[in-house]
């Protein structure tokens, strides 16, 4: 890693600032805590850059899909009604509420997006040594949106509208619902996998070709 | 007071300011992005640009503003209707506890339970432990380090978790939309609880857990 070489320690802990000699190989599944503080610093992987850039890649694919079917049917009284994912933004739009759309917007889908796309060119652009993009620009972005990203929260509340409403009409779930359950699982599963020190790692590598 | 020949002027002072073994205290700043360390000298960090200070400036003070702010608007949230229902032209706005109510009345325990516990307790719980955080930080002298930094951790996971009003709105105002039967439309409240829901989350991202540690070597 590309840290002061005049200090034993290279690296300190993000929530009490203990100074930590940081090994170079984490036991796969096993996760390196802060001795003072418990703060989890890292979590080993056997092949994290395979698992990470096939998944990523994956979850985009896959909610391209959650945007092009149609997400929700609701009928009463003869009544039909198909919505898609972008609905959920762009009523609130179409009603005047822009701050809360584009909330909506930016947490559920947007964001989310950004923060794999991000991950997947700075693995492919460390890997393949090209220098089309800064990684180092790429790796601000990724560890700032990730907080912002609210994939199962949201799956959650639509499980919660529909308890609300599942005794007034018929409401189906549609490909698009089960698609987005797909990507908020692969979205969790390369959050719990990429910690940021893995990803500063990832950078720095890229650096020293 | 005699104080020992500093060996860098910049360094001077900083043993009693920092707690022991941290980075701070070495004169290194880590950067909150990308984990370097940096001489804390430097105003930007080395490594990826962003700008560096050993502990996040006027931390508290950021993080107390953003808060009253957010219980201010956390006011209007729950005056306010949230959404307002309009079945065969009868038009009833509902609140977020007119929502609990409804379904108390309808004996449905387990959700009136579940939207009290995520739209009341939540966020209240959330903005009084960052209120507890930052007094502790500030004004109290013996403090739990551990469990105010557990505390903290537990705030910060369950911020996002607040949005789930705001969503299960959107969802049935995208929805329900059934012309000349019944349509949902939304309710100032939606923009001034996820303005709530903001302004709590980037109070916890503001406040920085290392000034806890700190703390304890002042005796
Ligand atoms: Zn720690
Ligand atoms: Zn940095």
């Amino acid at each position: 890693m590309a840290h002061s070489d005049d200090c034993q320690y290279n690296y300190a802990c993000a929530e009490c600032d203990l100074l930590i000699d940081m090994p170079a190989h984490i036991p796969h599944r096993t996760a390196l805590v802060c001795p003072r503080c418990n703060h989890t610093l890292a979590v080993g992987h056997r092949n994290p850059k395979h698992h990470v850039v096939a998944v990523s890649i994956t979850a985009i694919i896959v909610m391209v899909i959650a945007l092009s079917f149609s997400f929700i049917s609701f009928s009463a009284n003869g009544q039909q009604r198909d919505i898609n994912l972008f609905q959920a933004s762009s009523e609130l739009f179409a009603q005047g509420y822009y701050f809360v759309a584009l909330l909506v917007l930016s947490f559920i889908i947007i964001l989310p997006i950004l923060y794999l796309l991000c991950l997947s060119l700075i693995i492919v652009n460390t890997q393949y040594k090209l220098h089309f993009i800064s990684t180092h620009l790429l790796g601000r972005i990724a560890s700032s949106i990730l907080p912002w990203a609210m994939t199962e929260v949201f799956l959650i509340s639509v499980l919660v509208a529909l308890i609300k409403i599942v005794s007034m009409a018929d409401v189906t779930l549609e490909i698009s619902f089960w698609a987005y359950v797909i990507f908020a699982t692969l979205f969790t599963y390369v959050a719990s996998i990429v910690d940021s020190h893995r990803l500063w790692q990832w950078i720095a590598q890229g650096d020293k070709w | 007071m005699v104080s020992p020949t500093p060996i860098d002027s910049s360094k001077e002072n900083t043993t009693d300011k920092y707690a022991q073994g941290s980075a701070a205290e070495a004169g290194l700043t880590n950067c909150r992005l990308c984990h370097h360390l940096t001489d804390s000298r430097e105003q930007h960090c080395q490594y990826c640009n962003a700008q560096i200070s050993p502990r996040v400036q006027r931390s508290v003070q950021i993080t107390l503003s953003l808060l009253i702010t957010s219980f201010l608007l956390y006011i209007p949230a729950n005056i306010y209707p949230i959404m307002t229902t309009e079945v065969l032209g009868d038009r009833s706005p509902s609140t977020i506890i007119g929502g609990v109510v409804l379904f108390l009345s309808h004996g449905s325990y387990f959700i009136a339970a579940v939207i009290f516990i995520a739209s009341i307790i939540v966020p209240l719980a959330k903005m009084f432990a960052l209120a507890w955080l930052c007094y502790a930080a500030t004004c109290r002298q013996n403090i739990d380090k551990y469990e105010l930094t557990r505390l903290y951790r537990i705030t910060e996971f369950i911020g996002k978790w607040s949005m789930v009003d705001v969503y299960v709105v959107a969802i049935l105002v995208a929805l329900i939309q059934l012309t000349g039967l019944m349509s949902i439309q939304v309710g100032i409240a939606a923009s001034a609880f996820a303005g709530v829901v903001l302004l709590t989350m980037l109070s916890a991202l503001m406040f920085d857990t290392r000034i806890l540690w700190d703390k304890a070597i002042k005796k």
